[in-house]
């Protein structure tokens, strides 16, 4: 005889029509996060121009690009600047229009966000262009914002650049090798194998909960559960940490974390550190002697 | 003892010689891990004593750099989660941090890298990051990163959980080339069938944290009572179209 715990329900799930529950919303967020990881070690591993490059050199190119594109004034020079990021990313095998949304996307919303106030009379003043009531948005203001936007879209896209074309493995050693200590890199690499780990455990705790669930509940129940599963996520990373340090010792940790591998910076690298030494040093002369402020 | 007043391994006596193959049994949570992680050095006991190797293993012992380096270079500890144990960027880092860590030279740790990734074929793997493999591959991994160091002792905490068939028929061949070489081998498991086909030895703990049996396997497995007992079988009953009979499971992947 069946046992009536084991008996199956008449009655369908029913969900709100069209409702995606907060667990179904969080988990496929998380798969999102994964996927996004794994899309960029897959481009990291891709024959392109920048990824060829020693991560050190890439590292310290990609900075003076970035400080460089502080410095620089003129709206051409900064648009040279963001085309210049969209080249590389094409030279890298990275989708130009993936690359564009996902700058733009943070440029556009920080840049705007930020630059807004200067925009208006009130910061900026001068000839007004467009007014809304009270709020004047003048032509030097425009200039201000479109400059703001501009230098966070290229330092975005360059930032950008590194982490797409750069395995997390290989940044990391090359932070080792710039001379971060080893137990900040290592702490770095942990943290982020962990929160992998952490997010397959949250994911599935969501499904989990989604599969017993016959409405997407409410938002006081979904807050209820995400606040005790965080806990929960809190005490398990913990434990983990414990293990994980066991595990270190029981492979006889000393406090250090060598390395194989050996960066060493070719012929190629080196011209590539010098042709940005020069390409920075034109931009800024271009800046300052065609077009003075 | 877990805390004040929790027991978890309560009156072991346990003497294992150099090259014995033994397999820890014993249902979830009767203390399995927690033995082969006291064997390791990791957890001390709250009475008695733990000695390997001539010395006496404590906290204090193992802060001596020379001992824990000499004990840490004999024991190798695959823990039962491969996610724990992997915590280096890529594999090749994985399988290199033992050695480095006992201050080899990294042109013999790239010799000895080479030599075990080839002989668990694992190769391909060793650029990759540990979180992106498969269960199996972190399993195959996790064991590759205690075998470049060599150990003559090797610890291995439930190493047939979530393995599927062909790598844990792959695992057990890769225990009897263990026994062949002459290696110690401890394994804590509540698989009989894996325990009774790598070891020549049983040490069964009951859910009182103590030993209950220590013997040959097929003595032990014969013992359907104490296995009873220590909740490493249970009675199964189902039916062959009309007719209905009971027979012993046992926990794991048999059928006897």
């Amino acid at each position: 005889m069946i046992p009536a715990v084991a008996h199956i329900g008449d009655a369908a799930p029913r969900r709100r029509a069209g409702a995606r529950s907060v667990a179904r919303r969080t988990a496929d967020a998380i798969a999102g996060a994964v996927g996004e990881v794994l899309e960029n070690d897959r481009l990291a591993s891709l024959p392109g121009l920048m990824q060829r490059l020693d991560p050190r050199m890439k590292a310290v190119s990609i900075v003076l690009l970035a400080v460089v594109t502080s410095f620089v004034h003129s709206i051409p020079m900064l648009l040279v600047l963001v085309v210049a990021t969209m080249l590389l990313a094409a030279a890298s095998h990275v989708s130009v229009g993936s690359f564009a949304r996902k700058v733009w996307a943070s440029a556009g919303f920080f840049g705007v966000l930020l630059s807004a106030p200067a925009a208006t009379a009130w910061i900026t003043p001068g000839p007004v262009v467009v007014a809304l009531g009270p709020l004047s948005i003048t032509a030097p203001g425009l200039l201000v914002a479109g400059r703001l936007i501009l230098r966070v879209a290229a330092g975005a896209g360059f930032g950008l650049l590194v982490v797409w074309t750069t395995r997390w493995s290989d940044l990391l050693r090359a932070l080792g090798a710039m001379g971060v200590p080893d137990l900040v890199v290592a702490t770095l690499a942990m943290t982020q194998k962990q929160i992998m780990s952490l997010l397959r455990t949250v994911e599935n705790m969501h499904l989990a909960r989604e599969s017993r669930m016959l409405s997407a509940g409410s938002a006081r129940e979904n807050r209820g559960w995400v606040v005790e599963r965080m806990a929960f996520v809190a005490r398990r990373s913990m434990k983990t940490a414990d293990d994980v340090y066991d595990a270190m010792l029981a492979r006889g940790f000393t406090g250090a974390m060598p390395s194989l591998v050996d960066l060493r910076a070719s012929d190629r690298d080196w011209l590539w550190l010098a042709a940005t030494v020069v390409a920075c040093t034109f931009v800024l002369l271009i800046d300052r002697m065609v077009f003075p402020l | 003892m877990y805390g004040s007043d929790m027991c978890a391994l309560d009156r072991i006596d346990l003497t294992i010689e150099p090259g014995e193959h033994v397999a820890v049994v014993g249902a979830n949570g009767s203390g399995k891990s927690t033995l082969l992680k006291m064997l390791d050095g990791l957890v001390f006991c709250s009475s008695g004593a733990i000695a390997a190797f001539g010395h006496t293993l404590t906290e204090d012992s193992l802060e001596e750099p020379a001992l824990r380096r000499e004990f840490r270079s004999r024991v190798g500890f695959v823990f039962q989660d491969a996610d724990v144990q992997l915590f280096c960027n890529t594999v090749l880092d994985e399988l290199a941090f033992g050695p480095l860590q006992l201050g080899m030279e990294p042109d013999e740790v790239r010799a000895r890298v080479a030599e075990v990734a080839a002989a668990l074929r694992i190769e391909k793997l060793l650029d990759r990051a540990p979180y992106t493999l498969s269960g199996g591959e972190k399993k195959r991994v996790a064991i590759a990163s205690v075998l470049t160091m060599r150990p003559q002792v090797l610890l291995l905490d439930e190493p047939t959980n979530a393995l599927d068939p062909r790598s844990q028929v792959w695992l057990l061949d890769v225990l009897r080339e263990w026994k062949a070489a002459g290696r110690t081998v401890i394994i804590a498991t509540h698989d009989l069938t894996a325990a009774a086909e790598s070891c020549e030895r049983m040490v069964v703990l009951s859910e009182e944290h103590r030993v209950v049996a220590d013997g040959a396997p097929e003595d032990v497995l014969s013992q359907r009572a104490l296995l009873l007992s220590v909740n490493l079988i249970h009675e199964h009953e189902h039916r062959h179209g009309g007719i209905g009979h009971t027979h012993d499971h046992a926990h794991g992947h048999t059928h006897g």
